[in-house]
């Protein structure tokens, strides 16, 4: 426990020495605010850029409050998770290249605290990110547009997309523990988005994936999710999580003898 | 004497190729030992194999402690300790005494001791990032000894550091001795010279020589005299005309130890005076040694 708080608190302490503790956050706030201002005012910024000939006219739907907080998820389901990952990407390898996990490998850690102190750290600043965004977001919501979803539906909701998250940090570290810098990003990268691809095309054959997890999570917004497919694509998403942390803490004591010395 | 360490039969292995091949020695409680060879040669790669870093291929590796993590009782040093740069140095410490089990109000104050003997007492609150070659050197040494490992592992511990850095910091290890067993790979053999109870010689991953210096010194020419002359002819007179096997080389005549006794050459040098300038007792340099072990077929 000892060691899992010194090493936290050096995982916390990097974050916000290495800026990671601000930028992240900022990416996620910046489109939690552009995502319901761009809606809003679209007719606007169509009038005042757009050289449109005499007497055009766009229909626009009637954006509601849930159809903002789908767009959004569409950003962060690319841009968020980018940004995830390009964060966590050297969590663990980059220690092992610079040589800096070296001097923490000679001492009598063990790897899953080693792991877990990483994972924790970033599944704070995962969780951070995603409510800052959701609350700037929330905030202009609730301000600008008619019909908005209702306080406890937009926190289940969030939960939901908690569990996505955890399961997105979980794979980044997991490959950098087990893969050099590049190809962990690569390989966390590859997973999330040709995972969401295939569940796109053929995700009708299955209702249990994380890759469902954000659309079910949206459906709180509107109505409710079958809670019987939602349960199911959490407890996949707890198992794969579980088994994720678990090969990461073995690879990480492998791979620890790649470390430069 | 209490063995704080024994290997027997350590061997690692890559891709076929031995870069540690069958290494058996021990180390005694309190003693420094030198582990010389080329580069190349498996020196790091022991290194690392002794501080958990590296899994052996076979072979054991024995510690006194039995029971706990070894690897609390070791202090490690590498050639280039990395550390992250965004931290300050004492921050650094306290993490690496907490992480080695150092707990309560104590550790600061160990720590800034630390610091203070290795020569950092007033960079403690310094960015890791701003230090130079010698100033990481340093604190790589102060977090090597701050938890009071019983072994202290350094690989080349001075070699990245100027002349005055070397000496403090022969200096600084000539102190732990007293209280802690010492391992460390060195190319200068100067300072090996200077701290060694005990050599190992390593050449392409196996131990080709071990033992004390005393014992190694003698085996491989032990000890004699140099006279030295003005010029190089009387040099030659001098050597041909001696009644022992003595050897001229330029100016300068050496004669073996165990030949004549330093009072006999004395006696001969006074009937034979001719442009003698010099006389005195040499004793084999480690490097000579070293040439030797490591060029013998």
């Amino acid at each position: 426990m000892k060691q899992f708080s010194l090493l936290l608190g050096k995982e916390l302490r990097e974050q916000a020495r290495s800026f990671k503790l601000f930028w992240v956050p900022l990416v996620f706030i910046f489109f939690g605010a552009l995502e319901p201002l761009t809606y809003h005012f679209l007719p606007q910024i169509l009038e005042s850029v757009g050289n449109l000939p005499e007497g055009a006219e766009f229909m626009l739907p009637e954006m509601t409050g849930a159809d903002v907080y789908a767009s959004l998820t569409g950003q962060y389901q690319t841009i968020g998770l980018l940004v995830l990952v390009l964060a966590f990407m050297g969590s663990l390898s980059g220690e092992r290249k610079s040589g800096t996990g070296t001097l923490l490998y000679v001492r009598p850690i063990s790897y899953s605290t080693y792991y877990l102190s990483k994972w924790t750290a970033a599944v704070l600043l995962a969780f951070a990110s995603l409510w800052l965004g959701y609350g700037m977001a929330a905030t202009y919501i609730v301000q600008l547009y008619e019909t908005v979803p209702g306080f406890t539906d937009v926190a289940l909701f969030l939960l939901v997309m908690a569990a996505w998250l955890i399961f997105v940090v979980t794979l980044t570290l997991t490959a950098s523990a087990a893969l050099p810098t590049g190809g962990a990003a690569g390989a966390a990268l590859g997973i999330l988005f040709i995972g969401m691809m295939i569940d796109s095309l053929v995700g009708t054959y299955w209702t249990w994936s994380p890759w469902k997890l954000q659309g079910y999570g949206l459906m709180y917004l509107t109505g409710s999710p079958e809670s019987g497919d939602l349960a199911g694509a959490l407890g996949v998403t707890a198992l794969i999580t579980v088994l994720l942390i678990l090969f990461g803490i073995r690879q990480a004591r492998k791979n620890a003898a790649k470390a430069k010395v | 004497m209490n063995t704080v360490l024994e290997v027997s039969g350590l061997t690692k292995q890559y891709d076929g190729i031995r870069a540690v091949d069958d290494l058996t020695f021990s180390l005694g409680e309190h003693t420094a030992t030198a582990l010389i060879g080329p580069n190349g040669s498996g020196k790091t790669t022991t290194l690392s194999m002794l501080a958990g870093l590296l899994r052996q291929t076979s072979g054991t590796i024995r510690f006194s402690g039995e029971g706990k993590d070894p690897r609390s009782a070791i202090g490690f040093l590498p050639q280039y300790p990395k550390f992250f740069p965004w931290m300050t140095a004492i921050e650094y410490m306290e993490l690496a005494a907490g992480l080695s089990g150092l707990e309560g109000r104590s550790v600061r104050s160990a720590c800034e001791k630390t610091l203070g003997f290795v020569g950092l007492g007033d960079a403690g609150k310094k960015r890791i990032g701003g230090f130079s070659g010698g100033m990481k050197q340093r604190l790589g040494l102060a977090q090597a000894i701050v938890h009071r490992p019983s072994l202290l592992l350094l690989d080349e511990p001075v070699s990245a550091l100027d002349p005055a850095g070397r000496r403090e910091v022969m200096e600084m290890l000539k102190e732990l001795g007293g209280s802690t067993t010492i391992l460390y790979s060195t190319h200068i053999l100067n300072d090996a010279e200077e701290m060694t109870d005990q050599l190992l010689f390593l050449r392409s991953g196996k131990l080709i020589e071990q033992g004390p210096l005393r014992e190694v010194r003698e085996k491989y020419g032990g000890s004699g005299y140099r006279v030295l002359f003005n010029n190089p002819e009387a040099a030659e007179r001098f050597a041909a005309s001696a009644p022992w096997a003595a050897r001229a080389d330029g100016s300068a005549v050496t004669i073996s130890g165990e030949a004549v006794s330093m009072e006999e050459l004395l006696r001969y040098a006074g009937g034979h005076p001719a442009g003698i300038t010099n006389i005195g007792r040499v004793s084999v340099r480690l490097e000579d040694i070293f040439m030797k072990v490591v060029e013998r077929p």
